[in-house]
C-alpha cells in the first residue's frame, strides 16, 4: 500500500529541506539521549536515603568560648535540659551531622595477626552516646545499643565499642556476622573496637564520596569547646525550639554562642544542590529542544503542503483518498526519522564516549538513545499529522483551479 | 538602502507572522540557554587577580611519605609554613588558615557573635590588594612578635562600632581583648582564589588576626585537615609538630627570574628536610602555581559547567538548523515576487542584501528576546536554588555578546537560503505566475 519509492524520489529531488531535518534529528537524538542519561543519573543519586528521620532531626552549633566553663560537667546538664523541653524526642552531642558536608572519616585495621591484617574501606565516624541511635532515628537491626555505663568522656582515642552500618559490615566482613568482631583504630592491635550493633542504614557527611553508606558510631562523648548537638523533635517544633533551646542553655551558662539550627532535610537540599541544578537545567533544555524540533517540523510540513498543493490536488483527482495523502507525509517523516535516529544514536554513543573520557560520567546506556528515537517518532507524528490533515482536506477542484 | 531593506524586511515579517515568530522563538531559546550557561561559566572561570595573576604564587610541597597520597596537597604543614616564612626571597609571603571565634564588645548587652576568622600574616593585605577604609595591616614585626591586633571589615565595623573609624578601639575575641588596627572595605573576590580548599565561591572572612598568635591562642582549624600519617594529636603543639596538611601558603615574586630562584631555594629546602628525615617519598619536591594555574589545578570551574556549555552550544546549533529550514521555506515561497523584482532590474547582490537584512533583523529580535529569557531563567534558578549572587547576575558583557551571537548565527544560517533565492533564474519564477 505504501508507495515508498516515489516518496524517496520526491525527497531526493528537493534535498535541502529533508537534509536539514535529518541534521536536526541527529543532533536532537544525541543531545536528548545524553542529557536524559545525566538527568536520571543525578536523580538516582538524590534519591538515596540517609537512614535517619530527616524531617525530625536537626543540629545546632554550641561554642563555649569562655575558658572558665567546665565542659565535662556542663554538657550532660545541657543534654538533660534539652531532652526535657516539650516536643523533644531525644538529643545527643555529636562530632558530625549526616549529609552536612563536613566531619570525620577514617579507615580501620582488621585481621587475626599482624601479617594478615588489612585496612577496611573508609567510614564516616560519629562520636556519641547511648542516645545517638534513637536521636538519629536509625534502625538497629542486629545486636544492641550502647549501655549508658559504656559511654566514655574525653578524646576520640578512648573509644571501645562500635555500632556499624550494614553497608560497612558487609564491605568489611562479608557474610560473617559483624557482632563481636574486633577492628583496630590504629595499626593492628592498637586501640581495639568491639562491634556490638548493626544499623540498617546510616550515611555519612559527604554525598559525593564512594563510601557514603559506610558509617560507624563510637561510644565517646567528646569534650571540646566547639561541639555540635543533634536533636530529634516532633515535626514542626523547630521554630519554637530555636527560641527555647538557647534560652534554657543561656540560663545555665550565658557565655556561649548557640546558632545554626538546621534540619537534616535542609542539609540534604544544600549538599545535593548542584546535582539538582544540573538536572533542572538539563530537563529544561530537553523540553525546549523537543518543542523547537517539533515546531520547526510542523512549520516545514506546512510549507511543503503549500508548495505541493497542485501535486496533492492532482493525486486526489486521480483517486487518492484523504488518508493516502496523510500517510504520504507520515511515511516521508518516518523515513527521515529512522535514518536520523540511527545516525543520531551512533552520534549519541560517540558523544557519551567523549563525555566519559573527559569527565567523570558513567558510560551511556543504550536504552537512552533507543527511547529517545522512539519518543521523537511519536512527537514528530503529532507534529506532522496536525498540518497534514489540512493537506488532506484540499479538494481536487481548488488545487486544479490554482494552476 | 539599508533602511529601505529594513522596511521591506519588516513588511515581509508581518506577512508571515507565524513563521517569523517561530524563527525568533527558536533563535531566542537557543541564545538564552547558551547565554545562561556561558554566563555562569564565565563568572566561575574569571581570574580575580587580574594582572597580578603571574606574581602571586601558591606553594605546594610533596612532604608526605612513600605510600601516602599520589599528588601534591593543596596545603602545607605548620612546620613547613613556619620554615618557609623565614625565606627572604619573595617580596611578600603569607601563611594562613581559617578559624572561628566569638566576638564580644565592651558593651555588656551585645550578645556574642560567632564569625569565621582568617589567621594570616601582615603581607596578606598587600599581596591580595585588600582595600582599606581606615587604618591598615598590623606592623610586620607582629608577624614574629605576636600581638593582639585585628583587622575587621566594614560590616563588622558597622555592627560593633556603628560605622565610625574604630582604629585603636578594642573588641573581644574568645574573651581576649584585641586592638583594631584596620577596617577594610567590602572585599569578596569570586572565586575566592587565595583559599579554594573549602569551596571557591563562598564569602570571604570578616576578620583577620596575626598568624603568629596561632601557637599562643591555639586557634582551631575550620578548614580541611589532611593527615597521611597516624599520629596522636592530644595537644596543640602535637598538631603544630605533626605532618598534617592544613595551612595555605602564598608568595609574591616580581618576575619569572625571581620565581626560578625561589623554586631553587625550595629544592634546597626539600633536600635539607630530607637530611632531617622528612620528605621520604622519591617524588618529594615543590610545586609553584600562579593564580591562573592554581584555579586550573583546583578545578574551580566544575565539570558540570563545562558539560552544560558544550551541550548548550549543540543546542544552539539545533536551533540554527531549524531556523535554516524555516528560512529556506519562507524565502522559496517568495520566489515569484523575487522573480518580478529581478525582471525589473534588481541585481543579485541587492536581492541577497535584502534577504540578509531580513535575517539579521530576525536574529536581532531573537537575541534581545533570548537575553530576556536568560535573565529570567538566571533569576529563577538563583531564587529556587539559593545560589551565590555572584554566579547569577547577568554579566554586563552579555548585553553585547548575546545580540552579537544571535545576529552572527542568524546571518550564517541565512546565507544559504538567501543565496538560493538570488541565484535562481528569474524566468523560472516568472513563468510560474
Amino acid at each position: 500500500m505504501l508507495h515508498i519509492k516515489p516518496i524517496i524520489n520526491t525527497l531526493m529531488r528537493s534535498k535541502s529541506g529533508p537534509i536539514l531535518l535529518l541534521i536536526q534529528i541527529i543532533l536532537s537524538v544525541a543531545i536528548v539521549a545524553n542529557a536524559s542519561f545525566i538527568i536520571s543519573e543525578r536523580i538516582a543519586l538524590m534519591d538515596r536515603e540517609s537512614g535517619t528521620m530527616e524531617e525530625e532531626v536537626f543540629d545546632f552549633r554550641l561554642y563555649a568560648f569562655d575558658s572558665d566553663i567546665d565542659i565535662e560537667s556542663q554538657s550532660p546538664r545541657d543534654m538533660r535540659a534539652i531532652r526535657e523541653l516539650p516536643g523533644v524526642i531525644d538529643a545527643t552531642m555529636t562530632s558530625m551531622v549526616p549529609l552536612s558536608g563536613g566531619g570525620w572519616s577514617s579507615g580501620y585495621t582488621i585481621g587475626n595477626s599482624e601479617e594478615t591484617a588489612k585496612d577496611t574501606e573508609s567510614a564516616a565516624i560519629y562520636y556519641g552516646d547511648d542516645h545517638m541511635v534513637n536521636t538519629l532515628g536509625v534502625d538497629l537491626i542486629e545486636g544492641r545499643n550502647f549501655y549508658a555505663a559504656e559511654i566514655v568522656t574525653g578524646s576520640p582515642d578512648l573509644a571501645t565499642h562500635a555500632i556499624v552500618s550494614k553497608a560497612f559490615a558487609k564491605a568489611t566482613w562479608g557474610d560473617e556476622p559483624a557482632i563481636g568482631q574486633i577492628m583496630y583504630a590504629g595499626d593492628f592491635g592498637s586501640q581495639p573496637l568491639q562491634v556490638i550493633g548493626v544499623v540498617d542504614k546510616l550515611q555519612g557527611a559527604w554525598v559525593n564520596s564512594s563510601y557514603l553508606d559506610n558509617s560507624v558510631i563510637l561510644n565517646v562523648r567528646l569534650v571540646n569547646v566547639f561541639t555540635k548537638v543533634l536533636v530529634r523533635a516532633e515535626v514542626g517544633t523547630l521554630a519554637q525550639l530555636k527560641e527555647a533551646i538557647p534560652a534554657v542553655l543561656h540560663k545555665d551558662q550565658p557565655n556561649r554562642v548557640i546558632e545554626g539550627f538546621t534540619l537534616i532535610s535542609e542539609h540534604r537540599k544544600r549538599v545535593y544542590r548542584n546535582h539538582e541544578l544540573m538536572a533542572t537545567v538539563l530537563s529544561m533544555m530537553v523540553v525546549l529542544l523537543l518543542l523547537i524540533t517539533s515546531l520547526g517540523l510542523a512549520g516545514m510540513v506546512m510549507f511543503n503542503i503549500e508548495r505541493r498543493t497542485k501535486q496533492i490536488g492532482t493525486r486526489r483527482a486521480l483517486g487518492a483518498k484523504r488518508r493516502d495523502i496523510l500517510s504520504l507525509f507520515l511515511v516521508e517523516n518516518y523515513i527521515i526519522c529512522i535514518v536520523g535516529g540511527i545516525i543520531g544514536g551512533l552520534v549519541a554513543v560517540q558523544l557519551g564516549q567523549q563525555l566519559m573520557t573527559f569527565y567523570s560520567l558513567p558510560k551511556l546506556e543504550l536504552i537512552y538513545p533507543i527511547v529517545t528515537v522512539a519518543g521523537l517518532m511519536v512527537l514528530t507524528t503529532v507534529a506532522v499529522i496536525l498540518p497534514a490533515r489540512k493537506a488532506a482536506c484540499i479538494s481536487p477542484a481548488t488545487a486544479t483551479r490554482s494552476v | 538602502m539599508f533602511f529601505y531593506y529594513l522596511d521591506l524586511a519588516w513588511r515581509s515579517i508581518k506577512k508571515t507572522p507565524l513563521l517569523s515568530l517561530l524563527m525568533v522563538l527558536a533563535i531566542s531559546v537557543g541564545i538564552s540557554t547558551t547565554i545562561t550557561t556561558l554566563n555562569v561559566y564565565q563568572l566561575m572561570s574569571v581570574n580575580p587577580a587580574g594582572e597580578r595573576s603571574d606574581k602571586l604564587i601558591a606553594v605546594q610541597l610533596w612532604s608526605q611519605g612513600k605510600d601516602a597520597w599520589k599528588e601534591f596537597n593543596a596545603q602545607v604543614t605548620y612546620q613547613d609554613a613556619f620554615n618557609l616564612r623565614k625565606s627572604d626571597l619573595p617580596v611578600r609571603q603569607t601563611a594562613m588558615f581559617v578559624t572561628g571565634l566569638a566576638i564580644q564588645t565592651e558593651d555588656a548587652d551585645f550578645s556574642p557573635l560567632l564569625e569565621s576568622v582568617r589567621v594570616t600574616d601582615s603581607d596578606f593585605f598587600g599581596m591580595f590588594s585588600v582595600p582599606f577604609l581606615y587604618g591598615g595591616a598590623w606592623d610586620k614585626s607582629v608577624d614574629t612578635e605576636a600581638a593582639y591586633q585585628v583587622v575587621i571589615n566594614e560590616e563588622i565595623n558597622k555592627q560593633l562600632f556603628s560605622g565610625e573609624n574604630s582604629v585603636g578601639k578594642t573588641l573581644f575575641l574568645d574573651s581576649k581583648p584585641y586592638q583594631v588596627v584596620g577596617v577594610i572595605k567590602t572585599w569578596n573576590p569570586s572565586p575566592q582564589y587565595y583559599d579554594v580548599t573549602t569551596g571557591a565561591f563562598k564569602d570571604s572572612a570578616q576578620l583577620f588576626v596575626p598568624f603568629s598568635l596561632a601557637p599562643i591562642e591555639e586557634f582551631q582549624s575550620w578548614g580541611n585537615n589532611q593527615s597521611w600519617k597516624r599520629e596522636s594529636m592530644d595537644t596543640y603543639s602535637d598538631r603544630l609538630n605533626s605532618e598534617m596538611h592544613w595551612i595555605q601558603f602564598w608568595a609574591e615574586v616580581t618576575d619569572d627570574k625571581q620565581r626560578d630562584e625561589y623554586a631553587q631555594w625550595l629544592t634546597r629546602y626539600v633536600e635539607q628536610q630530607q637530611l632531617l628525615g622528612r620528605f621520604e617519598s622519591p617524588e618529594a619536591g615543590a610545586q609553584l602555581s600562579n593564580v591562573a594555574q592554581w584555579l586550573d589545578l583546583n578545578e574551580v570551574v566544575p565539570e558540570d559547567n563545562k558539560i552544560l556549555v558544550g551541550l548548550s552550544a549543540l543546542f544552539l546549533l539545533v536551533c540554527l538548523v531549524n531556523m535554516l529550514g524555516l528560512l529556506l521555506a519562507k524565502f522559496l515561497k517568495r520566489a515569484p515576487e523575487v522573480g518580478v523584482r529581478r525582471a525589473i532590474g534588481a541585481s543579485r547582490n541587492q536581492i541577497f542584501a535584502q534577504h540578509m537584512v531580513e535575517v539579521g533583523l530576525i536574529g536581532f529580535c531573537g537575541g534581545v528576546l533570548g537575553l530576556i529569557w536568560a535573565w529570567g531563567s538566571l533569576s529563577m534558578l538563583s531564587a529556587h536554588f539559593d545560589l551565590e549572587e555572584s554566579l547569577t547576575h547577568l554579566d554586563p558583557s552579555m548585553w553585547i555578546i548575546a545580540p552579537a551571537i544571535a545576529i552572527c548565527a542568524a546571518l550564517i544560517a541565512g546565507t544559504y537560503p538567501a543565496w538560493r533565492i538570488c541565484s535562481t533564474n528569474p524566468s523560472v519564477h516568472l513563468k510560474s505566475q
